[in-house]
């Protein structure tokens, strides 16, 4: 439970919150050195801003606030780094996944599932899915963290990726059949 | 008429896998949706990749590591920490 009276503690910063926030950032990022980047400029940036907490919210809440800008941030800087994205034919890319006119290619159509019923099956299927995200290709697995992770909407992940809403869309597309069909086939 | 309404009215597959990521935003116009609602209706696959989608974005929400951060680490951050503390507290 959070306390009720919420002081920002700096000094039990680290003790408190630095594996919580580790194992929270380490999936979005991808990457050890970068988490641990992360994290070390969240506890600065919010040492900075410490006089404006006004303990509204719990210390925790307010840490990772600032860790998911820091996020959002990091994704921000990558996309200026690669430059102008160009898309494969739209037209092509799901060839794997539908036949000419658009019905599911049967080894690809979506096949029943068992609903995990208790927490370990539901912890497995949280393992699994953060494998297939790990082999989405990168931007599609940009687009998925950000839209299923992160929870932006499209537009902010236009903006966040620099992408076109038309890029998004197919992207989003790809990234979706590619993770039920990985997850279907990593839970057999 | 199951075949005029497969041709000419409805969505298939790789259309309505597409449009619903837009749909879950409330971007299709009034038409779409309703072509969409109509594919689902009646496509048993379409209907299991949107209920098979809908789970794994909520397990995705969930997603955490296991790993611990190494303790040689966590000093490391507590040193910052403390360095950029005081130094803070000088500048006043």
């Amino acid at each position: 439970m959070d306390n009720h009276i919420n002081k920002a503690e700096p000094n039990k910063w680290v003790e408190r919150y630095s594996e919580l926030m580790y194992q929270y950032v380490l999936p979005r990022v991808n990457d050890n050195d970068i988490a641990q980047e992360l994290i070390q400029e969240t506890f600065l940036s919010a040492l900075k801003a410490i006089n404006g907490y006004r303990g509204i919210a719990s210390e925790k809440n307010w840490l990772f606030s600032i860790l998911k800008n820091k996020i959002i941030d990091y994704y921000r800087k990558k996309a200026l780094q690669r430059g102008i994205v160009t898309m494969p034919d739209l037209q092509e890319y799901d060839n794997e996944w539908f036949d000419t006119g658009g019905q599911w290619v049967e080894e690809k159509a979506p096949k029943n599932w068992q609903v995990p019923e208790n927490i370990i099956e539901r912890k497995e299927i949280q393992r699994i899915i953060n494998w297939c995200k790990d082999h989405l290709k990168n931007l599609q697995q940009q687009v998925f963290t950000l839209r299923y992770m992160e929870e932006l909407d499209s537009d902010e992940i236009c903006k966040v990726l620099s992408i076109t809403p038309s890029n998004y869309w197919v992207l989003i597309h790809r990234a979706r059949l590619q993770m039920r069909s990985c997850v279907e086939k990593k839970m057999v | 008429m199951k075949k005029f309404i497969m041709k000419y009215l409805m969505l298939n597959c790789k259309d309505a896998t597409f449009l619903m990521s837009k749909r879950d935003e409330g971007k299709l116009s009034m038409i779409d949706r309703m072509r969409l609602s109509l594919h689902i209706s009646i496509c048993h696959l379409c209907r299991k990749f949107e209920k098979q989608i809908t789970e794994i974005g909520l397990g995705t929400k969930n997603v955490h590591s296991d790993f611990q951060l190494p303790v040689d680490v966590k000093s490391k951050l507590k040193k910052v920490l403390d360095e950029m503390g005081n130094s803070l507290v000088e500048n006043f």
